[in-house]
């Protein structure tokens, strides 16, 4: 009951949207009614459309986020652990930070043409810092009394490394993935806009370029929507994982 | 001494990894497409800005980058405060704000073009829509973080509530309101160079899109060379303000 | 139980911060502690009682001098030298039984054998029906007392405390004694044990080495007269009032020198 009073102006701005086209207070063709829009909806997934497109999406994003993160968040843990790893590449890793990751698409469809690969790079490369600062941070903030209780009891060093720098490193390495959840969708989206050939983004401008904006409209809600979908999913992951805080 | 030590030893690696590029492509290790070398890089990057051509797209891009900033700037701290302050502003935005958070904002690009075409000002929507939401999320979290000691204190002392908002209140929560804009200006920067390569036109990213299509990786190159000295100054310039702004503030004199 | 007598010869170690001047946090201590015997060290803070314990445990590198226990030099860190932390240390991930089967799994113990033996000390320290509560969820006293069973699960021959009952109020510092000079009668130990909490090293310990203000020396040993557990009503004798008061004083020096280098210093 809450929940449903929380987000009644949404239900309130849908209502609008459906009544202001039809009442012409605007441009029914820049913003097609809210019953348009689903209709629309409903024919991209029984024309397939929306599948084949979705799928493609999802495989690519999910592949750069997997490397991104995995990766990213090993670096980041051996970085903290071993400090001359650290010294040869953080200074790398401070210089390539503020680079804006969506302005090397370009660089990589330079590289790895039109095609699945430069997306999945443009993920991978978005991904990749903010797991490796996560985890970097989170290895280097275990209170060494933890690391010392484990030698202690007879762990040796590799074993404290995976047993209990990783596992207290977890609340921020899965904060750091929070973070890159977002960013995939962001250079996602941006890649199959500027790439095209398949992908929710290139459906999106495609339907956009042929004039059909209700269904344009449906693509546009339906990402967003997976966009939130999937942080809150994370969200709930990450609750559940962390089960052991306060 | 010890600071110039370390800076060199910082820039080493750079200085390093530089060389190694140029080298690379000397030796021809990778094709002089994948990877141009830096020296051809750095001649196109002089060439531009000698045409004219580097300053212009620099120009443009950081316009329609600062415009969308502003306006999301503006509207962000105006919304946020009014989300902490009135109730009914609360209820209506609350639901905004966290469904929008996490949403990828440039899939919103296509409606933009629709709405306003394909020139500035879809450019400049599109980057304010995306960074307006840390905005308010950081004036309301400021504004209603204000530590109510304060407040009781002034209306102690006899304070109005306009004087309240403007002269405790505000204050108070600066500090949080300025990381906001912190984080909401290389938002609007990546979005707006973004839209550009989407859209086309003269501007950082446009003419690096233009550069990649005619396969003319010194271009693109150069491209990313200039984004990321834009950036970083433009961070730099934002963490000198606040330093300036701020300069009262207790985390000042800690760091 | 053979060969657990500790010997520190000519002990010093040097403090290095990342930014700043080295400092000196030992000079030359020179220490032997006695097998199955209590030994406290008492001293103010930063004379660096603890950073003795941590190189005894092996947790720091001995640049000078020589630790040995048994007759063998420390080199790193072992199962035979338990340690127990101010803040409990533990894992927070791991419920209490979780926490106590890390050291008895990396014995190879097979399963049913750990699990028993955990059960043991759980019981043991009191705590049974909390083997799947989560450390956030104990209070301080509980922490230490999963703390304790941890580390006593693994029957190290040498048991480190440093000042486990700090962070503990002074009730349940009281009950913890107790619990703690009953389970050493019941499985005797050599014990070094760090506090600044003069009525506690006196209470709890055989003999109180004192240490002076930074860089730390050893100032004085004096033997509390009483060995393993003592009769509550001891607290009331003479005696134990007298060198609760001397070595209050013999502290109480230490910390004025401690405070003086320190507005020196400014």
């Amino acid at each position: 009951m809450k929940a449903l009073l929380r987000y009644l102006p949404l239900v309130l701005l849908a209502v609008m949207w459906e009544a202001a086209p039809r009442l012409n207070l605007v441009d029914a063709r820049s913003l097609p009614p809210l019953s348009a829009v689903a209709a629309a909806w409903w024919r991209l997934l029984i024309d397939r459309d929306l599948a084949s497109n979705g799928l493609s999406s999802l495989g690519n994003l999910t592949a750069g986020l997997l490397l991104g993160v995995v990766i990213g968040a090993a670096l980041g843990v051996l970085m903290a652990w071993y400090r001359p790893l650290d010294d040869l590449v953080h200074p790398l890793v401070k210089a390539l930070y503020p680079m804006p990751k969506s302005a090397l698409i370009p660089v990589m469809i330079l590289w790895f043409g039109l095609g699945a690969g430069s997306k999945i790079a443009s993920i991978f490369l978005g991904c990749l810092l903010p797991a490796v600062l996560s985890a970097y941070n989170g290895a280097r903030g275990v209170d060494r009394v933890l690391v010392w209780s484990a030698l202690a009891a007879g762990a040796s060093h590799r074993a404290v490394l995976w047993e209990v720098v990783v596992p207290a490193a977890m609340p921020d390495i899965l904060a750091g993935v929070r973070t890159a959840l977002a960013l995939s969708f962001i250079l996602l989206v941006a890649s199959e806009f500027l790439i095209g050939q398949t992908g929710m983004g290139y459906l999106i401008s495609f339907l956009g370029e042929g004039g059909a904006y209700d269904a344009m409209f449906a693509g546009v809600l339906t990402v967003a929507f997976v966009g939130f979908l999937a942080d809150r999913i994370f969200l709930a992951v990450m609750r559940r994982a962390l089960i052991w805080r306060e | 001494m010890a600071g110039v030590t370390r800076f060199l030893m910082r820039s080493a690696l750079i200085v390093a990894l530089i060389a190694a590029w140029e080298i690379a492509a000397r030796l021809h290790l990778v094709s002089a497409f994948l990877l141009p070398s830096f020296v051809s890089v750095a001649r196109r990057l002089v060439a531009d800005t000698l045409s004219g051509q580097l300053p212009l797209g620099l120009g443009l891009s950081l316009y329609r980058s600062l415009a969308g900033f502003a306006l999301a700037g503006v509207l962000g701290i105006v919304i946020g405060i009014l989300i902490a302050r009135v109730k009914l502003a609360r209820w209506f935005f609350d639901p905004l704000v966290s469904v929008g958070m996490p949403m990828p904002k440039i899939a919103f690009l296509p409606i933009f073009i629709l709405w306003f075409g394909v020139f500035d000002q879809s450019k400049i929507l599109m980057a304010a829509f995306s960074s307006v939401f840390p905005v308010i999320v950081a004036a309301w979290a400021g504004t209603e973080n204000v530590e109510r000691v304060l407040l009781w204190s002034a209306r102690g002392l006899g304070a109005s509530e306009r004087r309240l908002l403007w002269e405790v209140a505000l204050p108070a929560a600066f500090p949080q309101i300025m990381t906001g804009l912190q984080v909401a200006l290389p938002i609007a920067v990546v979005t707006e160079i973004v839209s550009e390569m989407a859209l086309g036109g003269q501007g950082l990213g446009g003419n690096m899109m233009q550069s990649m299509r005619f396969a003319d990786s010194p271009g693109v190159f150069g491209g990313i060379v200039a984004i990321a000295i834009a950036g970083s100054a433009l961070v730099k310039a934002m963490d000198l303000i606040r330093r300036r702004l701020l300069i009262w503030h207790p985390e000042a004199a800690a760091g | 139980m053979a060969g657990t007598e500790i010997a520190f010869e000519e002990v010093s170690h040097t403090y290095r911060p990342p930014r700043g001047k080295p400092v000196l946090a030992l000079d030359r201590v020179s220490l032997k502690v006695r097998e199955r015997e209590f030994m406290a060290l008492l001293g103010p803070s930063g004379c660096g009682k603890s950073t003795l314990l941590y190189l005894l445990g092996g947790f720091l590198p001995v640049e000078q001098g020589r630790i040995s226990v048994g007759g063998r030099p420390v080199t790193g860190p072992g199962s035979d030298r338990g340690i127990v932390f101010q803040n409990f240390a533990l894992f927070p991930w791991k419920t209490v039984r979780q926490n106590i089967l890390y050291g008895l799994e990396k014995q190879r113990m097979p399963r049913d054998a750990r699990l028993r033996r955990a059960q043991e000390f759980i019981d043991l320290v009191h705590l049974s029906g909390f083997e799947d509560s989560y450390p956030s969820q104990l209070s301080g006293g509980m922490k230490q007392r999963v703390a304790i069973a941890r580390t006593l699960a693994i029957d190290p021959a040498t048991l480190l405390m440093d000042e486990p009952f700090g962070a503990l109020d002074a009730q349940t510092r009281g009950l913890m004694h107790e619990e703690l000079l009953g389970i050493i009668e019941r499985a005797p130990k050599t014990v070094v044990f760090v506090t600044h909490d003069v009525r506690e090293a006196v209470y709890l310990a055989d003999r109180v080495a004192v240490m002076s203000a930074r860089p730390g020396r050893i100032k004085e040993i004096v033997e509390t007269g009483h060995t393993g557990r003592p009769p509550p009503e001891i607290v009331k004798s003479r005696e134990f009032i007298d060198k609760l008061d001397y070595l209050w004083d013999s502290v109480r020096q230490e910390a004025l020198v401690a405070q003086t280098e320190k507005r020196l210093q400014r």
